[in-house]
């Protein structure tokens, strides 16, 4: 009796919410965006690809309210090093018998936004699932605009709530006794009792400041400050210690800080803007990183640009980082990830935009606006202190291809 | 001894630009683009996190072969039109 007076009463108020809201639902401003990017790195028999499509909806309502709701998902496939510096007579042998895998990860977002004449409040809560990863990240955003809407300050905070299946293995108390993970199979099956999940927390910081010093002058400083505690290896990943592999093994706190610095001039006789970014990074694993990008955008017809860009990028390895565990230990931790090598790249590329000018009604045949983006970029990574064994990392060249479309109604 | 003053410059020099940008940004006060005058400042070219879904896969792909994460972009343009 409860329960049926409870859901006629829930009944009732969710009708009346629908009533009430459908007026200004009417009015929205709706938007559907998807973009899909391919990135495929190749080079020796480590080739592996990711494809990363996406649909947006977003709805603005009366310039004030904002509603986003949004997926994305990763399908990764390639070849990788289960056991990185195992002895096999020659590091050839390590990649010619690096093992097939794939990946499916699955997101689905949920936003709001609420505006005021002079500030923005968003907020986001995003899910994230795959076979061996599980994630629960939210965020709030609020940014003000100040002196004239000269000045823009935003701060952001966002926590993260992640679960990595690993290998269950009670009996084995040191890190050089644990073995790798071996396929996702059980992973997040109460019953599977070869299997346990380890929790990672996040809690990220964020504050920026964008600047219009002059009418063709304008700045960005973005500092960002993230901690993580718990897991942060690959539980598929083994390093060869000596006489024997074990799973690598990570600290589980780390801190990371990261200052970027944007400028953009608009060149009036051009018609095009020059663009420079360089950030500084270190954290507390001793990685320290620069990046620099200069990139030149060009307006070349109504609604239709064009833009070119370089960017380096080079860092330090980490305290606990060695190519080779056997000759030169570095303590309780060791690792099997390039990416904590010491390493640097060099991006090349650009995009064509196109925001579709409106006809004479102004709307752009059954919408009210549509914009096409295609971007190409190429990427040639260089791990100057990282082997298989005795072979230089072979899949050093990269490519980012992406498409995207926004139509507005 | 030596991280001592190691830990002591590096603290130095955060206070150093701490300073310095509670300096520009009171300075920002003191600058004035008057709204007539935003027309470029208002092109997608000078919007910083005009990039959209576009720039965060590409954030996503690269971050994920870097050791480094953070200090992107974030959005605004300087242009009231956010």
């Amino acid at each position: 009796m409860r329960l049926q007076l409870a859901l006629r009463l829930s009944g009732s108020l969710i009708a009346f919410a629908v009533v009430l809201a459908a007026p200004l639902v009417a009015q929205a401003q709706v938007s559907v965006t998807t973009t899909n990017t391919v990135y495929r790195e190749s080079g020796g028999g480590l080739d592996s690809t990711a494809v990363t499509p996406s649909l947006r909806i977003k709805g603005t309502i009366q310039d004030r309210v904002t509603l986003r709701a949004g997926w994305e998902a990763d399908v990764v496939s390639g070849a990788s090093v289960a056991v990185v510096d195992a002895p096999g007579g020659s590091g050839v042998d390590a990649i010619t018998s690096a093992t097939e895998w794939s990946d499916f990860r699955n997101t689905a977002t949920a936003g709001f936004g609420v505006k005021s004449d002079f500030a923005t409040l968003e907020g986001s809560y995003t899910y994230g699932t795959e076979s061996d990863y599980r994630s629960h990240s939210f965020s709030l955003t609020a940014s003000a605009e100040l002196f004239e809407r000269n000045t823009t300050f935003s701060l952001t905070y966002g926590r993260g709530f992640d679960s990595v299946c690993n290998l269950a293995q009670p009996r084995a108390q040191e890190a050089v006794d644990r073995q790798r993970l071996p396929g996702s199979d059980g992973c997040f099956d109460d019953e599977a009792e070869d299997r346990e999940e380890l929790d990672l927390a996040l809690h990220t910081f964020q504050g920026g400041w964008t600047q219009a010093w002059a009418p063709v002058f304008v700045t960005q400083l973005v500092l960002t400050a993230q901690v993580l505690n718990g897991y942060q290896g690959n539980p598929y990943r083994a390093v060869w210690l000596g006489r024997t592999a074990a799973q690598e093994n990570h600290p589980d706190n780390r801190t990371r800080y990261a200052a970027g610095l944007g400028m953009r001039f608009w060149v009036a006789p051009l018609a095009g803007a020059f663009q420079l970014f360089g950030r500084v990074y270190r954290d507390t694993w001793d990685v320290k990183s620069i990046t620099a990008e200069a990139a030149w955008e060009q307006r070349v017809l109504e609604g239709f640009t064009l833009r070119a860009r370089v960017r380096y990028y080079n860092q330090t390895g980490a305290a606990f980082y060695s190519d080779d565990y056997v000759r030169f230990p570095r303590g309780q931790y060791f690792t099997g990830d390039r990416e904590l090598s010491p390493m640097s790249s060099w991006l090349v590329g650009g995009h064509v935009a196109y925001d579709v000018p409106p006809g004479e009604d102004g709307s752009v045949g059954p919408f009210a606006g549509f914009v096409i983006l295609a971007k190409f970029d190429w990427v040639k990574y260089d791990f100057r202190d990282f082997r298989y064994g005795t072979v230089s990392v072979p899949n050093d060249r990269a490519i980012v291809a992406t498409l995207g479309m926004e139509a507005s109604f | 001894m030596e991280s001592r003053s190691s830990s002591e410059r590096r603290r130095r020099t955060f206070i150093g630009a701490l300073i310095l940008v509670c300096g520009l940004s009171l300075a920002a006060g003191c600058v004035t683009v008057r709204p007539e005058d935003k027309e470029f400042l208002a092109e997608p070219a000078m919007t910083f996190g005009s990039g959209g879904d576009a720039r965060a896969q590409e954030e996503h792909v690269l971050s994920n072969r870097e050791g480094s994460f953070g200090a992107g972009a974030a959005s605004g343009g300087g242009c009231g039109c956010n």
